[in-house]
């Protein structure tokens, strides 16, 4: 199956179970998690279904194309189910049959993996799920977002689309796979990889980074006393992503990690109050 | 009797919670149908990821009848002249519910009252567990919670159903948004929906059935058995790992073993890289062939039977992709140059208010200079000093970054490719071992120094900061490294005073930090103290069954720590356990003790010795003092006793014939002397009047 085939049959698959198919958002994020579709939905009392094809940067895990697992920008797919499904595991694993997944021969597991975001002060209990030694899945009960305890608690899946495709297509590399149309994954992805795995590792002019992440965390919260929470959540994303590539390029110190996640979830946790503030004011609770 | 069975059904539930979750369970049950009482028999149990059962297979209908007295008025109170019922007693009996015949007269301090028998029947088990059950399962308690419903209710994992069955009926009750019902679930893959279950028997064969064996000792077994199936066909070795087994025992409910192959290309990668990405990454397990090397196949248990071959190419293709990854981080690595890596230390931070890790080497320069001096291994101080300096550069590799479990394994790796002498890179390898008292004795006596001077430094600095510690709390493992420094004395024999090392610790803290604590250097002195003496204490009752009173009697010096040499004492002293010999030696001890224990210090002086007992013990004593104390000094212990019981008969007649109470001052002074000399060479070795015979 190519990776649009199982990008289009997870759309489909989750919208028969009721949620809204969303784009992507259009800025660099580590997760799917970090859109404003999960971010702030998550946050009140209002059901919320929704899935969507996210896009993720970790400049840190670009290997130059090189390694057939592991690249930089990787596709997610991201569905929230708020308030939790009682069948939430069963409704999982009937996607993978739905995807064509024999689940009665194929080792599938759900293996202790607690997610956190220190920098969005948000975290969840859950699992990563394993087929056949392969992460394919991260199924996550979210119990807090922007250090708010949730309620009612939303349940996150979200699928490594590369390591779906890889499996299903049983290739050795994702490189190998068919994107679709006439496209190979190799074809659309490899000068991307190599291109930003130098960028990330050893190109990346760091105090350029330093200077824009201080810039953009500015930029935040000016626009949190103006109480535009939205573009403020934007511009905690692009500190984030700067974060990341100072990250990857060994620039940044425990302590300072430190500092830059306690910035980052500080203005977090100021918009999503914000967030919650505004909503319950329209009495959307 | 009755048969109980009980199923928490629960979303997988982290391997380490599970044994503690059942025993929980298990003693909760016990302990409150032993309060009410509701007498049983037997109780079984059994978990795995998935599912906790509890089984009492002779359990009363229901709980025990009661019978107590209840008093009522006085006789004077319920029967008036005519000896008719009083109004007060008409209500009493109304209000109880009984008849006159049931009353009779008892007699109290206050005189005679009238009271009568209130039989209760015990509750029927039924009922009593439907409040019980929920009570237990609201007092379990987890590492880590969650909430996923309504109920607000916080549980290690969403519950899946709550079967509870007394003779096949339901015992009704709802927890966390749940009601109890006689379902449970089978294998996680192999089986759909909830299954009815009527009795044990069906519910065992059920899960049968349903690919779920719910014998932890069978899974383990069948584990156990493939292993060494595939161990004989291959004529190989599957290197034991006992965390594995237990996440593979309860991680599958049908463990079915398979074993695979990978590129042999990857064999270029050190065993210890290798070995540590199949088992933390991929939970499978590295092979070694006869001659203990590794070879290019895995095995791991998978929770279904793999008939299409489907569980081990993929997990070919993970481990390859795993390894890739492996290969770049070492590469990465080596291209960098290790050396220049400390100035990144200054980023690294030790911890609070103690600094960097660059300053860490800084003091590890000194303390392992010390310890080279204090154990007379002057040929390794150059390779230490240099050791000392970047056995911390590792933290900033990459692969350390992603597998902090290689810490000191891979600063060794990496200097060895620098081609640095084996004396430096080996003693960074081994630097963070041993990590627990019943690890094996590690190989090198340079890594043996730096691992000293590493948990030295890090428990004076926790300590300084004043790091407090609970039974339950030890946030940085300092406990663990006191009882490595103890297992590293004793294995190594290395026979030094530990306290002098630990003062150079705290001082280094003291002058570069004096901001970051405000307690004084005989305070933190007095923890280190409490802290090894407990260790002590701890490590020999367990890992060296020595007893608790021997341990006591050998540590009664509180001015130093030659942790060696009271360890041996310890050994010497349980070795003549029972002996006539250990007998004299205690009961002289405490009389010795007993008749000094008031009095000040005293000194022998010639002149004043008038019998000719008290002359003889003292000649005595002055021609064997000197050997004594050489052969304690040589840590002959055994030989020294034998040399101290020598004088048992003189010492005997001394008692026997002179009075040590002497009403004349000078003489008094003068034989307390003579014993206070025999307590404190005594005392080099043990207070033996602390040994319980």
């Amino acid at each position: 199956m190519s990776l649009q085939n199982i990008i289009l049959k997870l759309q489909e698959y989750w919208a028969d179970n009721g949620c809204y198919i969303a784009s992507g958002y259009d800025n660099e994020v580590g997760a799917g998690t970090m859109t404003p579709d999960t971010f702030f939905r998550v946050l009140g009392k209002k059901p919320w279904r929704v899935a969507y094809w996210q896009p993720s940067r970790r400049p840190d895990d670009g290997r130059y194309a090189e390694n057939p697992n592991r690249v930089q920008k990787h596709n997610q797919f991201q569905v929230i189910l708020k308030p939790i499904p009682r069948n939430g595991q069963t409704l999982y694993l009937r996607s993978l049959q739905y995807l064509g997944i024999d689940i009665r021969s194929h080792d599938i597991k759900f293996d202790e993996d607690n997610w956190a975001s220190p920098s969005l002060g948000a975290w969840g209990v859950g699992w990563q799920v394993m087929c056949d030694g392969l992460e394919i899945s991260q199924f996550t009960y979210f119990q807090q977002a922007g250090g708010i305890d949730l309620n009612p608690n939303s349940l996150e899946i979200t699928y490594g689309v590369e390591r779906l495709a890889a499996f299903l297509d049983v290739k050795r590399s994702i490189y190998d796979l068919e994107w679709g149309g006439q496209a190979t994954y190799a074809d659309l992805r490899t000068e991307e990889e190599k291109q930003f795995s130098i960028y990330n590792f050893e190109f990346a002019d760091v105090e350029f980074l330093r200077n824009v992440y201080l810039q953009y965390k500015k930029e935040a919260h000016r626009l949190v006393e103006a109480n535009l929470y939205l573009p403020a959540f934007d511009y905690v994303l692009k500190c984030s992503h700067a974060f990341n590539i100072l990250d990857a390029r060994k620039a940044v110190s425990v302590a300072e990690r430190n500092t830059f996640m306690a910035n980052m979830r500080e203005l977090a946790g100021i918009i999503a109050k914000q967030y919650i503030n505004h909503t319950e004011d329209r009495g959307e609770e | 009797m009755s048969d109980f069975l009980f199923e928490l059904g629960i979303e997988e539930v982290p391997v380490s919670e599970i044994k503690n979750i059942m025993d929980q369970l298990k003693s909760k049950f016990i302990s409150k149908l032993k309060e009410i009482p509701v007498e049983f028999k037997s109780i079984e149990t059994a978990s795995t990821n998935r599912r906790f059962m509890i089984y009492f297979s002779n359990i009363k209908e229901k709980a025990d009848d009661t019978e107590e007295q209840v008093k009522g008025p006085s006789r004077a109170i319920a029967y008036d002249k005519d000896n008719q019922p009083t109004i007060a007693l008409k209500k009493f009996i109304e209000a109880n519910k009984i008849k006159q015949e049931d009353l009779f007269e008892i007699k109290t301090p206050k005189g005679l009252y009238i009271a009568f028998e209130r039989k209760t029947e015990g509750e029927k088990t039924k009922d009593i567990l439907s409040v019980m059950i929920p009570a237990i399962l609201k007092e379990i308690t987890f590492n880590k919670t969650m909430v996923w419903n309504s109920s607000r209710v916080p549980f290690v994992r969403p519950i899946k159903n709550l079967l509870a069955l007394i003779d096949g009926q339901i015992i009704e009750f709802e927890f966390a948004g749940i009601k109890a019902s006689n379902l449970t679930r089978g294998h996680s893959l192999l089986s759909e929906n909830f299954i009815k279950v009527h009795s044990f028997k069906d519910y065992c064969e059920v899960l049968y059935k349903n690919f779920v064996i719910i014998s932890e000792d069978e899974r383990k077994k069948k584990i156990v058995d493939e292993i060494v199936e595939v161990e004989e066909e291959f004529n190989v070795h599957v290197r034991p790992d006992t965390k594995m087994l237990e996440d593979y025992i309860y991680n599958n409910e049908y463990p079915v073993l398979f074993s695979g192959q990978f590129d042999k290309e990857y064999l270029e990668l050190p065993s210890e890289i290798i070995s540590t990405f199949m088992i933390n990454e991929k939970k499978l397990l590295p092979v070694l062939n006869k001659e203990n090397k590794l070879i290019n196949m895995f095995i791991g248990i998978s929770n279904i039977p793999d008939e299409n071959k489907h569980v081990v190419r993929g997990n070919e293709r993970v481990i390859k992709a795993t390894f890739e990854d492996a290969k770049f981080f070492w590469d990465n690595d080596r291209n960098d140059d290790f050396f220049a890596l400390k100035d990144s230390l200054k980023n690294v931070m030790f911890h609070q208010g103690l600094g960097n890790f660059y300053e860490k080497t800084d003091r590890l320069n000194t303390l392992i200079e010390q310890l080279v001096k204090d154990t007379g291994n002057n040929e390794l101080l150059e390779p230490l000093k240099e050791a000392a300096k970047i056995c911390k550069n590792d933290l900033v590799t990459r692969m350390v970054r992603e597998f902090p479990s290689l810490q000191g394994i891979m600063g060794g790796l990496y200097i060895k490719e620098t081609g640095k002498q084996k004396e430096i890179w080996d003693a960074v390898y081994w630097h963070y071992e041993p990590k627990g008292f019943s690890d094996k004795k590690m190989e090198s006596l340079g890594g043996a120094l730096l691992s000293l001077a590493d948990k030295i430094d890090n428990i004076c600095g926790f300590l300084y900061k004043g790091i407090k510690l609970s039974s339950s709390k030890d946030p940085y493992g300092i406990r663990r490294d006191a009882a490595a420094i103890i297992k590293t004395l004793k294995d190594f024999k290395l026979d030094f005073d530990l306290f002098k090392i630990i003062e150079i610790g705290i001082k280094q803290f003291q002058d570069n930090y004096p901001e970051s604590s405000d307690l004084s250097y005989n305070e933190i002195q007095k923890k280190t103290q409490h802290l090894f003496t407990s260790r002590i204490e701890n490590v020999f009752k367990e890992y060296l069954h020595v007893r608790y009173d021997i341990v006591n009697s050998v540590m009664n010096r509180k001015e130093e720590l030659p942790i060696y040499r009271i360890y041996l004492r310890a050994r010497e002293i349980s070795k003549i356990l029972s002996t006539d010999n250990l007998k004299h030696l205690i009961s002289l001890h405490k009389r010795l003790k007993n008749i000094i224990k008031d009095c000040d210090k005293c000194e022998v002086t010639a002149e004043n010795l008038v019998e000719k007992e008290e002359k003889l013990l003292f000649e005595i004593f002055n021609q064997t003092k000197d050997r004594i104390e050489s052969m304690i000094e040589k840590k002959e212990y055994t030989n020294a006793c034998s040399e101290i019981l020598e004088m048992k008969p003189v010492i005997d007649n001394f008692f026997e014939k002179v009075m040590v109470m002497a009403k004349e001052k000078e003489l008094k002074d003068n034989r307390i002397a003579l014993l206070q000399n025999l307590d404190k060479i005594l005392s080099k070795i043990a207070d033996f009047s602390l040994i319980v015979e």
